[in-house]
């Protein structure tokens, strides 16, 4: 009996599975989920960014780069970003 | 349930798995959105069947259901109940469907979390999560089946039992914080995998495996610290590493990851060692996998291997399966892993990164040499030539004392170059307390690598203290803040950073600890009641000896009395001497076992052995041990597990 009860829940969850797993099968159509991760990318790129200019003028504060290294790569991130919203903006 | 469903649950595991990498095969050659959805939800189901046999094997082994080999073999009637969960792990087929259930764990986390992330490295994720799934399934399902019935010829009325080695309650925390590191370390291997075949440089999924990173490296230290905390409590040899060939499986991928940590963050910031941050995250996956092999192949003979099979040449063929893969994919992507940038100095951050993860992988090396040198001299000279500690630490304590200075330098420089000014000023104060170490430790005596060693020590704290000094003092300048709230802060907002330099000093603490065997003294003999003995400027007197029958074991028990060279009072130690099964009519069964005491402090441990008993004279035969500063390597552990949690934190976006 017991044997028979376990093969059943077996049966059932090997049946529930399969229908969970092949229901987007039936779905007739879509949304462009690439389209959506490009733009949620950008976003993740762009706060990213906005991480590394802070640290920058963390190391630049504790005196770890000096002013000209820091004018520099800051404007580097700063261009970046900019080039960054614009795209977000034109999607 | 019973053990049948347990194998059909193996069974389905398997099928789905299949289906779900061929779909996701499909999907990648067609496109279409909904057999990605197919293919993900296979996966998932994939692990739901994992989940349930694993639940499946765990109830038999509560129930004590001994018609399961497994069962019969690894627990008895009296094994308390935590060790019948525990014995999970402690046998082959059960340690590798442990190791299945905690990757399915993974698996379905990164599936759930990247549900609207990632969609174009997803499919290949999946892939190779399904892919190392499907190879374990293998193993469980045709060569090695946790659910196999009792074989006939074995006795199984009581149970076999748990080795009694494995009855420690660090042993039963141990193998899982192990297994959790090793089998983290393939989901950065998948997503560097994806990124490989997708041609992905972009930073943003090393953002995301920087934190898997770091939870399968802090579970790899966690492992590797309370392996070495159960050797030391229950292996009765008075230490805690012994370049064991399981403690250096698991040491191996703990190096290349290290490496992985701080190289990404050149790659994250600065876009630069593309390729060799490819190679070091195979590599490290690699490393899980052939450590696995070394500790279920039976290839090594290890005092941490319990388990002996003819599993070899699979685990050998899957790792050669991975390295072939994946370099192979890489070498055809070359043109993409080109970093666009150069190192511009050899006194910036970036080069201090690039020689610390040189050193890395030089000191992986020696330890992979000297793991593997006794079975390719077998191989080669038919002889087998052993590879013992004094190899080990003549080679490795130079590089990694190499690697404890770099830990001190990388934070003193700058990213791209550090002036000759900031040179000067940043080295000054840890290079003059370094000079102060080096004349201080030989004024009192030390020698050699011991002043080396706690000298650089020193100059590492200071240099860890050197930047907390110059953020705090940035913030109050900056803020005005009181030097509490400027502390606060700097950690606060910059947890990566504040949390790695914890981390440093986390480390320190453990080579504090390392360096303290130099100062070990150990002796044996042996007391009847009311007799002493001296080691170390201790006097051990042996006040009584006594028995005890206690449900799985028989004990006798001896009562050291502990004073130092004054007369003062230290402590009363309990160590015994146990015989396990000792209810089986068969004597062969029956398993003696030595139980430590330990008497632990800051400055030194005072570690005692009842080695044997003789009973007719009424002697105890004991070790003393006293082994100065080892308290300082679990501190360490601690502190590097406290920094990693601040570094893993997550921040408030804003």
């Amino acid at each position: 009996m017991e044997i028979l009860r376990d093969y059943g829940l077996i049966f059932i969850s090997f049946v529930l599975s399969m229908i969970y797993a092949i229901e987007p099968l039936f779905m007739s159509k879509l949304v462009d989920i690439n389209k959506r991760d490009d733009h949620n990318s950008l976003k993740r790129k762009k706060v990213m960014i906005y991480r590394q200019i802070k640290e920058l003028e963390m190391e630049h504060d504790i005196g770890n780069i000096n002013d000209k290294d820091f004018a520099k790569m800051r404007d580097e991130l700063k261009k970046e970003v900019s080039e960054l919203i614009s795209q977000i903006k034109s999607k | 349930m019973t053990p049948i469903a347990g194998g059909v649950a193996l069974s389905l595991a398997f099928g789905f798995g299949l289906l779900a990498v061929l779909t996701l095969l499909f999907y990648n050659k067609y496109q279409d959105q909904r057999l990605f959805l197919v293919g993900q939800r296979l996966a998932l189901g994939v692990s739901f069947f994992i989940f349930l046999a694993t639940f499946i094997l765990s109830y038999q082994l509560i129930i004590s259901n001994f018609d399961v080999d497994y069962v019969a073999r690894y627990t008895s009637i009296e094994t308390p109940t935590i060790y019948k969960i525990s014995a999970l792990w402690a046998g082959q087929s059960g340690s590798l469907l442990f190791w299945l259930f905690i990757l399915s764990i993974f698996s379905t986390i990164t599936i759930l979390q990247n549900q609207h992330k990632h969609h174009e490295l997803m499919p290949w994720v999946i892939i190779s999560l399904t892919v190392t799934q499907i190879f374990f399934l293998i193993l469980t399902n045709y060569v090695t089946n946790p659910f196999q019935p009792t074989e006939a010829d074995f006795i199984v009325a009581n149970g076999n039992g748990l080795n009694p080695l494995l009855q420690n309650i660090t042993m039963a925390i141990h193998p899982p914080t192990l297994y959790l590191g090793y089998v983290g370390f393939s989901v950065p291997f998948a997503f560097a995998f994806s990124a490989l075949v997708n041609r992905d440089t972009s930073p943003l999924w090393i953002q995301s495996i920087r934190r898997w990173t770091l939870v399968a490296w802090l579970f790899l230290s966690m492992g590797i610290i309370l392996g070495g905390w159960w050797a030391y409590q229950e292996l009765g040899w008075g230490g805690y590493w012994a370049w064991d060939p399981v403690e250096n499986a698991s040491f191996m991928p703990w190096l290349t990851a290290t490496a992985f940590i701080h190289s990404i963050i050149i790659q994250e910031k600065k876009d630069m060692l593309r390729l060799w941050n490819m190679a070091l995250i195979i590599l490290t996956f690699t490393l899980c996998i052939f450590g696995t092999f070394l500790t279920r192949s039976g290839v090594m003979s290890s005092v941490h291997s319990f388990t002996e099979s003819s599993l070899g040449p699979i685990f050998l063929f899957f790792v050669f399966f991975i390295m072939i893969v994946s370099f192979g994919i890489m070498y055809t992507r070359l043109d993409v892993l080109k970093s666009p940038r150069k190192i511009e100095s050899f006194t910036s951050r970036e080069s201090g990164f690039l020689f610390n993860n040189m050193v890395f992988v030089v000191l992986c090396f020696a330890v992979f040499w000297g793991t593997l040198f006794p079975v390719i001299s077998e191989a080669v000279r038919g002889t087998k030539i052993t590879v013992g500690a004094p190899f080990f630490n003549q080679i490795n304590t130079p590089i990694g004392l190499i690697l404890l200075a770099l830990t001190g330098i990388g934070p003193l420089l700058a990213w791209r170059r550090t002036g000759s000014k900031s040179l000067i000023r940043n080295f000054t104060f840890p290079l003059v307390m370094c000079v102060i170490a080096v004349i201080l430790f030989f004024l009192v005596g030390f020698k050699g690598y011991v002043v080396v060693s706690f000298s650089l020590c020193v100059f590492v704290t200071s240099a860890i203290m050197t930047e907390f000094y110059k953020g705090i003092r940035a913030r109050k300048n900056k803020f005005n803040e009181s030097l509490h709230l400027a502390l606060m802060k700097i950690v606060s907002k910059n947890r990566s950073r504040y949390g790695g330099y914890i981390v440093h000093l986390g480390i320190v603490l453990m080579f504090i600890g390392f360096t303290g065997h130099a100062f070990d003294r150990e002796k044996e003999f042996s007391l009847q009641v009311g007799q002493v003995d001296h080691v170390a400027g201790y006097e051990f007197e042996l006040l009584k000896l006594t028995e005890s029958e206690r449900p799985n074991h028989y004990a006798w028990i001896s009562e050291l009395k502990v004073t130092d060279h004054q007369g003062t009072f230290i402590t009363n130690l309990y160590p015994e001497k146990r015989v396990y099964f000792h209810r089986n009519p068969d004597i062969n069964r029956r398993q003696p076992h030595s139980e430590l005491d330990i008497y632990s402090t800051l400055n030194k441990d005072i570690y005692s052995i009842f080695s044997s008993i003789d009973n007719d004279n009424k002697t105890a035969f004991l070790k003393i041990m006293v082994n100065p500063l080892v308290r300082w390597v679990w501190v360490g552990g601690y502190i590097l597990v406290f920094g990693t949690l601040i570094a893993l934190w997550p921040r408030k976006e804003k």
